[in-house]
């Protein structure tokens, strides 16, 4: 009965804890990470004051937006104004539902899986609910009764609209492979082939990481909140916790973006060449801690990244989407359904 | 025409832009850590004005008053009198640090490089009252940090 109550219930729900804190501990990582990062490129030091190496900034910053002013603008629409910030979060939040943050791991009798939910067509939910979050960027952008957060509102849309199709299509070209839209069948898939993704279809994941990046209204696809044009974009009028909720939804797709990317093209939790029997002792490690080293690359990526190529303008920006990325995933797709026919 | 495409499709500038930043990630940092590493200043870099003594530790200064004439924003209130070896020494030097512009005529008019520029910036302070030196707190060894950030109230 208690061990019952121990596998259905706590174990479980101790899940759904952790997959819901995780994104939070990775944003604070990553707040430092991409400060002192930018500043490195930049021949600064960055912040090095708070704590050791200044690893506590972001607790600092934390604390700052807990204690500042909530500011309500007349003329708001205060029941949009206030949900906006709470789907952006919750839909990146949600998604971790179906990312699988490791593999299965033996515990006695009990078989630890390190995913919440496992669903046929993950991957179709992890990019459908991570895209509503658009809902709460346009919410955010037209209640603020602001010109510039309507403005960067309406770019974030059109701008994540686009890339959607190429996103789309190149995990489509991975589908075909996979045979599955399921995640954790994905990466078993590439166990079996013995090889990630990424080798055999490398420009899905060019197509696939340029649109993630797009998405996630990151530098150099920014435009949403293009500081030189429109102060901060749709969270112009934010203010205190409200606009941490919105740092932190944009961090959090960052880490949902990257752990898609791992799990299509690079193995998930797999190790490096997971079936080369000479390397078999690098399953020894658990897969998790795979899972993280190759998500910290990808993030770290980002930041490489936004300190090396400057901003898009809006106009080279949707060109990019639909005269490059469109016909060339269009035409991968149609390449790899022929290989896969043939 | 083959080439242009093949560079623009392989995306050869961005690697090239993500090799460049790569690079100036790891070189050193030309950060000075202010408070404990101060940049040194430069020779002729101007400071705020000290007094300053010769070889035998007796003042320069013969209190002929040119810096007080030549000082467009009136920083001086001086006054000299003869003391035992018939020697003119200063008995009062007033200085406003407030009013000086670091224009530097009072150092060109000194015929006996008695004041100078000295190369501390670290003039900022709480109290505007600490702005004001009177003679004994013009020297070079005058330690001009417990001065600015003290309570120290001047006559």
């Amino acid at each position: 009965m208690s061990s019952t109550l121990l596998y259905e219930f706590i174990i479980p729900l101790l899940k759904v804890a952790v997959v819901a804190i995780y994104p939070m501990l990775m944003v604070i990582v990553m707040i430092w990470l991409e400060r002192r990062v930018v500043a490195w490129i930049q021949s600064r030091i960055g912040p090095n004051r708070v704590g050791f190496q200044g690893v506590l900034q972001p607790f600092a910053d934390a604390i700052k937006l807990f204690f500042k002013e909530n500011i309500m603008q007349c003329g708001a629409d205060r029941f949009i104004f206030n949900v906006a910030p709470v789907i952006v979060l919750w839909s990146a939040l949600l998604a971790f539902t179906f990312v699988p943050l490791g593999g299965t791991m033996q515990i006695g009798t009990y078989n630890l899986n390190f995913w919440v939910a496992e669903s046929p067509v993950g991957l179709l939910l992890i990019l459908g609910i991570s895209a509503i979050s658009v809902f709460g960027i346009i919410f955010g952008g037209w209640a603020s009764n602001s010109k510039y957060p309507l403005l960067g509102g309406l770019r974030s849309v059109v701008q994540i609209l686009s890339y959607e199709i190429p996103t789309g299509l190149a995990v489509l070209s991975v589908v075909f492979f996979s045979e599955s839209m399921n995640m954790i069948d994905i990466v078993k898939k590439q166990q079996e082939m013995g090889v990630w993704f990424a080798f055999i279809l490398p420009v899905s994941l060019i197509i696939f990481w340029i649109s993630a990046v797009a998405e996630t209204n990151r530098c150099p696809f920014d435009l949403p909140e293009g500081e030189s044009e429109l102060v901060a974009g749709f969270h112009t009028e934010y203010s205190g916790l409200k606009f941490g909720y919105f740092f932190m939804a944009e961090y959090a797709h960052m880490v949902l973006l990257s752990s898609v990317v791992v799990v299509l093209f690079f193995g998930g939790w797999l190790p490096p060449f997971p079936n080369v029997r000479f390397l078999s002792f690098l399953h020894k490690v658990p897969g998790f801690i795979w899972y993280f080293v190759k998500i910290m690359f990808f993030l770290y990526f980002y930041i490489w990244i936004r300190g090396t190529f400057p901003r898009y303008r809006f106009d080279e920006l949707i060109k990019l989407a639909w005269k490059w990325l469109v016909p060339l995933s269009l035409l991968n797709v149609m390449l790899i359904a022929l290989i896969k026919v043939l | 025409m083959v080439a242009k495409f093949l560079k623009k499709i392989l995306l050869i500038d961005l690697l090239i832009g993500l090799w460049v930043t790569l690079k100036y990630t790891f070189k050193p940092k030309v950060t000075f850590q202010y408070p404990e590493r101060a940049k040194p200043t430069r020779r002729r870099f101007r400071g705020i004005l000290r007094l300053y003594r010769n070889e035998q530790g007796q003042p320069l200064c013969i209190a002929c008053k040119m810096c007080q004439r030549a000082c467009p924003e009136n920083c001086f209130d001086i006054e000299g009198a003869k003391d035992a070896d018939n020697k003119m020494r200063p008995t009062r030097f007033n200085w406003i640090l407030e009013r000086c512009t670091f224009c530097g005529l009072c150092v060109e008019a000194c015929p006996t490089g008695a004041i100078r520029f000295s190369h501390e910036f670290r003039l900022s302070t709480l109290d505007r009252r600490n702005l004001s030196f009177a003679m004994d707190q013009m020297y070079y060894d005058f330690d001009l940090q417990e001065h600015l950030q003290g309570e120290l109230v001047n006559p």
